[in-house]
């Protein structure tokens, strides 16, 4: 299967918010597309084409603005599909991909925690690898490095 | 009533908590809470040289840091634009599969304690030693090696190496025998694993999971066959698949694994026998970072020259899939790296093969997960 039915499937579902496929090395390539279509580009993703397995989800920031990205696998193209939507950099916020891969829940908790994205419709957004209540976002490229840190680790109520 | 396994826990092997609701005997909810070995890995690394970045690698899986040093090194040279010796490939390849049967006797060994056969710890104990006597014979260290380069390999093979490799691979198949008759041919084994922690293919695939847990519900992915890298592409391997989706059936996928790995290892070290050459790149930039080339060997580029780019790769760890995603913005350092762990997906989806069965159950279960607490916090 070639890479272009990729293309015209997504520009035909999601029309103008569809910004382009660019080529990367060893993948069915990079999709870019503007974060209010995040939902139906994520059933198209999985239901018509094919790309049942995410693999993970990332976010990048680039100071004017954020980035979130997400790899998916098709078992039957054998191929890599990488999906990636640039966020404005002050309330940086996208769709849950729960409700259509599952597996999204917990990187997307990480993604929110280390690098402050929110995702909208999550439906258990908690702090995974950092204590409850730490309000830094590490990941940020404002969050320094070598400063010393005082914490204060909250008992968890069971 | 929820209770608290972990963090510090027989049953965690490592630094975990399983929170775990449970009905009398019956589990009915539970919560992994992970995050006690953070240690931020991908902050750390904006800060170092890309070389310097396979120290840090090492420590992200303390039982599999090769496996991580070549994703890293795979997508770091994408990003980089470098592209490695072919000897260079191979010798990586004889790392993760060695690396892979260390693990996986690592696996083995904590698993089966879990369930009461303590001989069995001691027999894959012993015999991954032979594998980290191998990984000190060439890299000095049985741990943490920092021997992948952004290019290369750091030095070849000793002298002599490949005929003691071969040895220890004719010791290994004879013993594989012996696990499989001391633990399938064992009743508490089979009472304590048959039919539990099932997780059907259906979700498997949607909530992540990958590996051995995937391929033991008959799904046959295995990123070394379907996106080949390094030296995969020459070589020649079965994908273990098993059906059942329980804890046999993950024993079952991983020693099929390593029977592979020792298969894959016997082309490997013919070819080494054959073709000898260089190990790194010739002309490498300085500003990889210390320990770069050799002297002479770099070459004084200055940065601001250099293309940028974006690196991704993805390997079959012993784990499961494993990625990596480096971002070059033209600065020494990489501007964000991300990866994916394996066990973090298969931590995920806790819920999905807990809920339902026993308290006594969750050490088989979680064993045959095999949690390496290291990458999934980072």
């Amino acid at each position: 299967m070639q890479s272009d039915d990729v293309a015209r499937t997504v520009a035909a579902q999601i029309g103008e918010r569809f910004l382009g496929l660019e080529p990367f090395p060893r993948t069915a390539g990079r999709l870019r597309f503007r974060s209010e279509a995040a939902l139906p580009l994520f059933h198209t993703v999985k239901e018509q084409l094919g790309f049942h397995h995410l693999s993970m989800v990332g976010g990048i920031d680039w100071v004017t603005h954020r980035e979130v990205f997400y790899v998916v696998w098709s078992d039957d193209r054998r191929q890599y599909l990488l999906l990636s939507a640039d966020l404005p950099a002050a309330a940086p916020h996208i769709e849950s991909a729960a409700s259509v891969w599952p597996a999204a829940n917990w990187h997307e908790r990480e993604t929110w925690e280390l690098v402050d994205i929110q995702f909208d419709h999550h439906p258990d957004l908690r702090h995974l690898l950092l204590p409850d209540g730490y309000e830094a976002h590490p990941l940020l490229r404002s969050f320094q490095l070598h400063e010393p840190e005082e914490l204060e680790v909250k008992q968890r109520s069971v | 009533m929820w209770i608290n396994m972990g963090p510090q826990h027989p049953m965690t092997h490592g630094l975990w908590n399983l929170r775990v609701k449970i009905d009398g005997e019956l589990i009915t909810d539970c919560d992994p809470e992970m995050g006690y070995l953070h240690r931020g890995i991908e902050k750390i690394s904006e800060d170092r040289h890309y070389n310097e970045v396979i120290t840090l690698m090492d420590r992200t899986c303390y039982v599999a840091g090769f496996a991580w040093e070549h994703l890293y090194v795979l997508a770091a040279e994408e990003a980089l634009h470098i592209q490695p010796p072919e000897r260079a490939e191979y010798l990586r390849t004889l790392c993760e599969e060695f690396q892979r049967i260390g693990s996986h006797l690592m696996w083995y060994a904590a698993f089966v304690q879990d369930i009461g056969l303590m001989s069995p710890f001691l027999y894959g104990m012993r015999d991954r030693d032979l594998v980290l006597d191998l990984f000190q014979s060439y890299t000095g260290a049985r741990m943490t090696y920092e021997y992948m380069r952004v290019g290369g390999v750091r030095n070849d093979l000793p002298p002599g190496f490949t005929g003691h490799a071969r040895k220890v691979l004719d010791w290994l198949s004879d013993r594989f025998v012996e696990y499989d008759r001391l633990c399938l041919g064992s009743d508490i084994f089979r009472k304590r694993c048959d039919g539990l922690g099932v997780l059907s293919a259906a979700d498997c695939v949607a909530t992540g999971v990958t590996g051995p847990m995937l391929r033991s519900a008959g799904v046959k992915r295995d990123v070394r066959r379907d996106r080949p890298y390094a030296a995969y592409p020459q070589l020649d391997f079965d994908v273990a698949v098993a059906d059942g989706a329980d804890v046999t059936a993950r024993y079952l996928v991983r020693m099929e694994e390593m029977r592979q790995s020792v298969r894959l290892l016997r082309q490997v070290l013919d070819w080494l026998d054959h073709h000898p050459g260089p190990v790194l790149a010739d002309r490498l930039p300085r500003w990889l970072g210390a320990p770069y080339a050799p002297v002479g060997k770099e070459e004084y580029v200055l940065k601001r020259n250099y293309p940028k780019g974006v690196g991704f790769s993805s390997i079959e760890e012993p784990h499961g899939e494993a990625q990596a995603y480096v971002v070059n913005e033209g600065s020494e350092h990489p501007y964000r790296v991300k990866f994916r762990s394996p066990v973090f997906a298969n931590l995920s989806a806790t819920r999905h093969y807990l809920v339902g069965y026993r308290v006594a159950d969750i050490p088989p279960i979680m064993g045959s997960v095999d949690i390496c607490v290291g990458e999934v916090d980072r």
